[in-house]
C-alpha cells in the first residue's frame, strides 16, 4: 500500500492538505483513527439529531476559508452564535474580533470536513502507532480492529494534535531535524476539554432560551454552554453542550465520566436553572487534546527532509496564525504547497 | 507652527475621514493621526503616528526635513525588535541598524524611518523568545524559524506602502539589502528610485544564525564573515556605505 503522500489524521489540516495534493495529481491516502472524518470539527447524531460536541461553531476571516465553507451544501447559520451571554472568556477570543465571521451548519459542523473528504481516499478506524524510515519511503504502522497493518508513502504528513505528532516522531532515527521538530512541538502544549451533551424535552424551559452560547464568568468548571438545538431545523430535543475549563478538565482526564459529568451538569444548573441537572439523556466526551493554548501560534508548517526524497510534514491548528479551524485548514494547504514546491527544486 | 510641520498637520487633518479600499491581500488602510516634534540624539525629527484598520498595532514614521511631495526620499523600513531596539541585545543587530539609519538620515537632512510595530517578523515576541530558546539548546533552527515566523516573506510591506502614500512621497531610495523589499514596494504602487546598500560588521554572537539565514534568503550581502544576525528582513546597514 504505497502512496505519494500518506497523511495521518483526517481532521481539517489533514483533509485540506490531502485535497490540494490530490488535485495536483499526487496519490494521497489519509489514515484516520475514528469512525468519521473531521477530528474536533465533530458532530454526533443522537436519535437523529445532530449535536456539535467538539468546536461549537466555526469562525474565520480569510476570504479563501470563507469561500471553502460556502461550497458546503445545506444551510449555514450565519453569524451563529447570534446571542452571547456572559462575560467569560471564549476559548478562541479572536472569534469575536470585528471582521471575523462566525457560523454553524444546520446539519452540524462536521458537514465541512465531510464535504472536503468527498472523493479522497480515507481509511477510517485505523490508528497510527509508529513511523519507520525505509529506503524509498516512510512506513506508518497502524492498528485496525486489533490487526496490524502498514502503509507507506514517499512523504508522510502528520496532521494530529501536537502531542500525538511528537510521539510518532520518536520512531524516526535521531537527527537534528527530528529533535528540532520535537522541541517545537513541546513548546506548543495542548489543553483538554471535558464535554457533556445533555438533551431535554423541548418544552423545558419555557420560554425558550434567549441565548446561543453562555460564557459564564463565575464558574470554575464551565468554559461555555452551547445551546446546540438553536442551530437545528425542527429539533426534537433541546440540546445543550457543556464544555469545561482547561484546568477543570485536566483534573478529570482519565477519570470516569459517570463521576465528572454529573458535576458539570450540576454546575451548569447552578448558573442556568435547576432543570439543567435533569436531562432526559446525556453523553460525555473527553477531548484530551482539545486545542492549543491561545499563546501558542506558529506561522507555518514544519517539513523534515530525511533524504532520498523522503519527507515528514507536520501541520495542524497550531501551524498557522489565528487559531481554530481556519488555522488548521490553512496549515494543511500551506504544507501541501511546500511539499509540491520543493519537488520541483 | 513651522511650515513643514503644518503640512504634516494638514495630512493628519485630511486623514480624519480617510477610508480607501486598502492595499495588499489584507486590504490594509492607514490614517495619519498625530504629528509632533521629536528631537533625538541623531538630530531633530518629526514623528507621525498611524492608525490601521487591521490590528491594534500603532506604526510611526520618523521624518527628517521635508518629504511631502518629494522624490528620491531616503527611506528605511524598520520592524520593531524589543530585545534589540530597547534592551540592547546583541543577539541581533536591530538597534545598530535603527541607529545607523537615524544617524544617516540625520546627516542627510532629509529622509524617514518607517517604524513598524511587528515584533519578530509579525508573529510576536513570544515566538522570538521561543526561537532564542531553541538556539540556546544548540538545535538546528533553520526549519524551526520558518515555523516560528522568522522568514523573509513574512513582512507585510503593505502598511509601509500606504504610509508613503499618505505622506505623498513621490519616490523613495530604500535603505535595504533585501531585493524582495524593493519588489514588494513596487508591487504596492510605490515608485522606487533606487537602493541604498548597507553592511554592518558581525559580532560573534550572531554570525551563525545570520549565515544560515543568508543561505536561504538570497540577500544582497557578501557573506565573507563580515555580516551579522539580523531580525530585520533588511539585513545590515551602515553609515559608511550609505548614499
Amino acid at each position: 500500500m504505497t502512496s505519494d503522500v500518506l497523511i495521518v489524521g483526517a481532521g481539517l489540516a489533514g483533509l485540506s492538505c490531502a485535497k490540494v495534493l490530490a488535485s495536483a495529481g499526487r496519490t494521497v491516502r489519509v489514515v484516520e483513527r475514528s469512525r468519521g472524518v473531521g477530528g474536533r470539527c465533530a458532530t454526533r447524531r443522537i436519535d437523529g439529531q445532530p449535536v456539535d460536541h467538539g468546536l461549537v461553531f466555526l469562525h474565520g476571516r480569510s476570504p479563501e476559508f470563507l469561500a471553502a465553507l460556502r461550497e458546503v451544501p445545506g444551510r449555514w447559520c450565519d453569524g451563529w452564535p447570534n446571542a452571547v451571554r456572559g462575560t467569560g472568556t471564549p476559548c478562541q477570543p479572536s472569534a469575536f474580533v470585528p471582521g471575523t465571521h462566525r457560523m454553524a451548519h444546520a446539519l452540524g459542523v462536521s458537514a465541512f470536513p465531510k464535504h472536503l473528504a468527498a472523493g479522497l481516499d480515507v481509511v477510517l478506524d485505523t490508528t497510527a502507532t509508529g513511523l519507520q524510515l525505509g529506503d524509498d519511503g516512510i512506513t506508518v504502522r497502524a492498528n485496525r480492529q486489533n490487526e496490524a497493518i502498514s502503509f507507506t508513502g514517499a512523504d508522510v504528513v502528520l496532521a494530529l494534535a501536537g502531542p500525538q505528532s511528537f510521539a510518532l516522531l520518536e520512531g524516526l532515527p535521531p537527527s537534528p531535524g527530528r529533535e528540532t521538530a520535537r522541541a517545537v512541538l513541546a513548546m506548543m502544549p495542548s489543553v483538554p476539554c471535558a464535554t457533556v451533551i445533555a438533551l431535554y424535552p423541548t418544552s423545558v424551559p419555557a420560554p425558550a432560551l434567549p441565548w446561543d452560547i453562555w460564557y459564564p464568568e463565575t464558574s470554575t468548571a464551565l468554559s461555555l454552554v452551547a445551546h446546540d438545538s438553536a442551530k437545528r431545523d425542527a429539533p426534537r430535543r433541546l440540546a445543550l453542550v457543556l464544555q469545561a475549563r482547561p484546568s477543570w478538565s485536566s483534573a478529570v482526564v482519565g477519570g470516569d465520566p459517570s463521576e465528572w459529568a454529573p458535576r458539570l451538569l450540576a454546575d451548569a444548573a447552578s448558573i442556568i436553572g435547576s432543570w439543567v441537572a435533569q436531562p432526559v439523556t446525556w453523553q460525555a466526551h473527553m477531548w484530551r487534546y482539545a486545542r492549543t493554548s491561545p499563546e501558542c501560534e506558529l506561522a507555518g508548517p514544519l517539513v523534515l527532509d530525511l533524504g532520498n526524497g523522503r519527507r515528514v510534514g507536520i501541520a495542524g491548528e497550531v501551524f498557522a496564525p489565528g487559531g481554530g479551524v481556519q488555522a488548521a485548514w490553512q496549515s494543511g494547504i500551506e504544507l501541501a504547497r511546500r511539499l509540491l514546491d520543493e519537488e520541483y527544486q | 507652527m513651522n511650515e513643514i510641520k503644518q503640512r504634516l498637520q494638514d495630512i493628519v487633518d485630511r486623514d480624519a475621514n480617510h477610508e480607501c479600499s486598502g492595499i495588499g491581500k489584507h486590504a490594509l488602510c492607514v490614517r495619519a493621526v498625530a504629528v509632533a516634534d521629536l528631537p533625538t540624539r541623531f538630530g531633530d525629527f518629526r514623528i507621525v503616528a498611524f492608525w490601521n484598520n487591521r490590528d491594534a498595532k500603532e506604526h510611526v514614521a520618523i521624518i527628517r526635513g521635508d518629504v511631502i511631495g518629494r522624490a528620491e526620499v531616503p527611506m528605511r523600513v524598520h520592524s520593531e525588535c524589543l530585545t534589540g531596539d530597547a534592551l540592547g541585545s546583541v543577539r541581533c543587530d536591530c538597534r545598530d541598524q535603527l541607529e545607523a539609519a537615524l544617524k544617516r538620515i540625520g546627516e542627510l537632512g532629509e529622509g524617514m524611518v518607517l517604524y513598524l510595530r511587528q515584533e519578530g517578523r509579525g508573529i510576536g515576541l513570544l515566538n522570538k523568545i521561543r526561537a532564542y530558546s531553541l538556539q540556546d539548546s544548540g538545535l538546528d533552527t533553520v526549519e524551526a524559524n520558518l515555523a516560528l515566523g522568522f522568514r523573509d516573506d513574512e513582512r507585510d510591506y503593505a502598511i509601509a506602502a500606504h504610509m508613503l502614500k499618505s505622506l505623498d512621497v513621490r519616490s523613495v531610495r530604500v535603505m535595504t539589502n533585501n531585493p524582495n523589499k524593493l519588489e514588494q514596494l513596487k508591487g504596492y504602487g510605490i515608485t522606487v528610485a533606487g537602493r541604498i546598500p548597507h553592511v554592518l560588521p558581525p559580532t560573534q554572537q550572531n554570525r551563525f544564525y545570520l549565515e544560515t539565514k543568508a543561505k536561504r534568503s538570497g540577500h544582497m550581502i557578501n557573506f565573507g564573515g563580515e555580516t551579522r544576525l539580523s531580525e530585520q528582513s533588511d539585513t545590515g546597514i551602515s553609515p559608511e556605505s550609505a548614499g
